[in-house]
C-alpha cells in the first residue's frame, strides 16, 4: 500500500509542492501559497497533487528584527538547510514575527553603526570594528554581502508594520528578504515611510495601500502582539525559530541544524 | 487601582514552552543592542 503521507514529502526535484495554479491557490489560501519551500528555493513548476491533499506544511514561526544581522544569516541558513534536503525537503509555511530589538533607537540616527554601538556598549571604536568585521565574514560565508559602512541605523517599528501588511497581502517572505538586503547590503533607510513604500513597491505591493497601512499605524497592534507573544514564550534574543509549534531553535544556527530539525519534525508528522 | 495592593515581580523569565533543539552552542543571537558578541549578551 502506498503511504500517501510519505509521498507528500517527496516532491520531485524541480516540481513545486504548491502550484501557482489558481485553483489550488484558492484551496490553500494566499498566505500558504506564498510561504512554501518552493518559493524559498526558487522552484517553479506543476503542482504535485498528493502534496496538497494529504499533507500539512511544517509551520516555522520566526521572531526577528530587520536590524539584526544574525537574523538575516539565520534566515539564509534556514533556507540552506531546507535546500540541502533536496527531494526530501518538507513543505514549510514560514511566518515572520516582530521583535524590536532597540525600541529607543531614533528613526534618524546621526552617526555610523560604529558610533551607535560604541555609544550603547561603551566599547572602543576599534573593538566595534573588529566585531563588525567578524559578522561581515560570517555573513559572507552564508552568501550575504554586508556593508556596515553604509548601513543606516534606524528604528524598525515601521518596517515591522510593513511586514504585517505584506503578510496580509501574502508577500511577507519577499518583503523580509527585501528589507534585510536593503538594510545590510544596500544602505537603504528602512525607518522612513517613503523608503519603505518604495521597497514595498519593488516586490509588487500596492504603494497606496502600503502607505496607508504605515501612516495609519493599523498594524502597530499586530507588532506589539508579536512582541508580547515573544515575552510570553520567554524569547529574549533573536532570531528564534519555532518549528511546528513544538520545537525551539535559538540563534543563527548552521544549516545542518535546521535540516536535521526539519527532518525530525517531518518524520514525526509522517509516523 | 489600590495603592496598597501587593505587587508581584513580573520580570522573571517566562517558561519556554518549546522543546529546544540543540545546535551550535555558539550560534549568535541579538539581545537588545547587543548583536555582535558571542554568548548572548556579552
Amino acid at each position: 500500500m502506498v503511504d500517501a503521507t510519505r509521498l507528500s514529502r517527496r516532491v520531485p526535484s524541480g516540481v513545486s509542492a504548491v502550484s501557482s495554479d489558481d485553483r489550488y491557490a484558492t484551496y490553500l489560501g494566499e498566505s500558504r501559497r506564498s510561504a512554501c519551500s518552493s518559493e524559498l528555493l526558487g522552484i517553479r513548476g506543476p503542482m504535485h497533487p498528493f502534496a496538497l491533499i494529504v499533507s500539512e506544511p511544517i509551520k516555522i514561526d520566526i521572531w526577528s528584527d530587520i536590524a539584526c544581522p544574525w537574523c538575516y544569516i539565520g534566515k539564509r541558513n534556514l533556507e540552506g538547510g531546507i535546500s540541502s534536503l533536496g527531494d526530501d525537503a518538507p513543505e514549510v509555511e514560514i511566518t515572520y514575527h516582530s521583535f524590536e530589538l532597540a525600541p529607543d533607537t531614533p528613526v534618524d540616527f546621526e552617526g555610523s553603526e560604529v558610533d551607535f554601538l560604541a555609544k550603547h556598549k561603551g566599547l572602543p571604536a576599534e573593538r566595534v570594528h573588529e566585531m563588525l568585521d567578524h559578522v561581515t565574514g560570517v555573513a559572507a560565508n552564508a552568501g550575504l554581502d554586508y556593508h556596515f559602512d553604509t548601513l543606516q541605523h534606524t528604528k524598525t517599528l515601521k518596517a515591522h508594520e510593513l511586514l504585517h501588511f505584506a503578510k496580509e497581502q501574502g508577500r511577507q517572505l519577499e518583503l523580509a528578504e527585501r528589507l534585510f538586503r536593503a538594510y545590510f547590503t544596500e544602505g537603504r533607510h528602512v525607518g522612513r515611510i517613503d523608503e519603505l513604500v518604495e521597497l514595498a513597491s519593488e516586490i509588487g505591493l500596492d504603494t497606496g495601500a502600503a502607505r496607508e497601512a504605515l501612516e495609519s499605524g493599523r498594524f502597530a497592534p499586530a507588532v506589539q502582539a508579536d512582541i508580547a507573544q515573544a515575552q510570553a514564550y520567554g524569547i529574549n534574543g533573536v532570531p528564534f525559530f519555532v518549528i511546528d509549534g513544538k520545537y525551539g531553535v535559538s540563534g543563527a544556527q548552521p544549516r545542518e541544524v535546521f535540516a536535521r530539525a526539519l527532518t525530525q519534525v517531518a518524520d514525526e508528522k509522517a509516523a | 487601582m489600590s495603592d496598597g495592593a501587593a505587587t508581584v515581580a513580573t520580570d522573571a523569565p517566562a517558561p519556554n514552552p518549546f522543546a529546544m533543539i540543540d545546535g551550535d552552542a555558539s550560534a549568535m543571537v541579538c539581545e537588545g543592542d547587543v548583536c555582535f558578541i558571542p554568548g548572548a549578551g556579552e
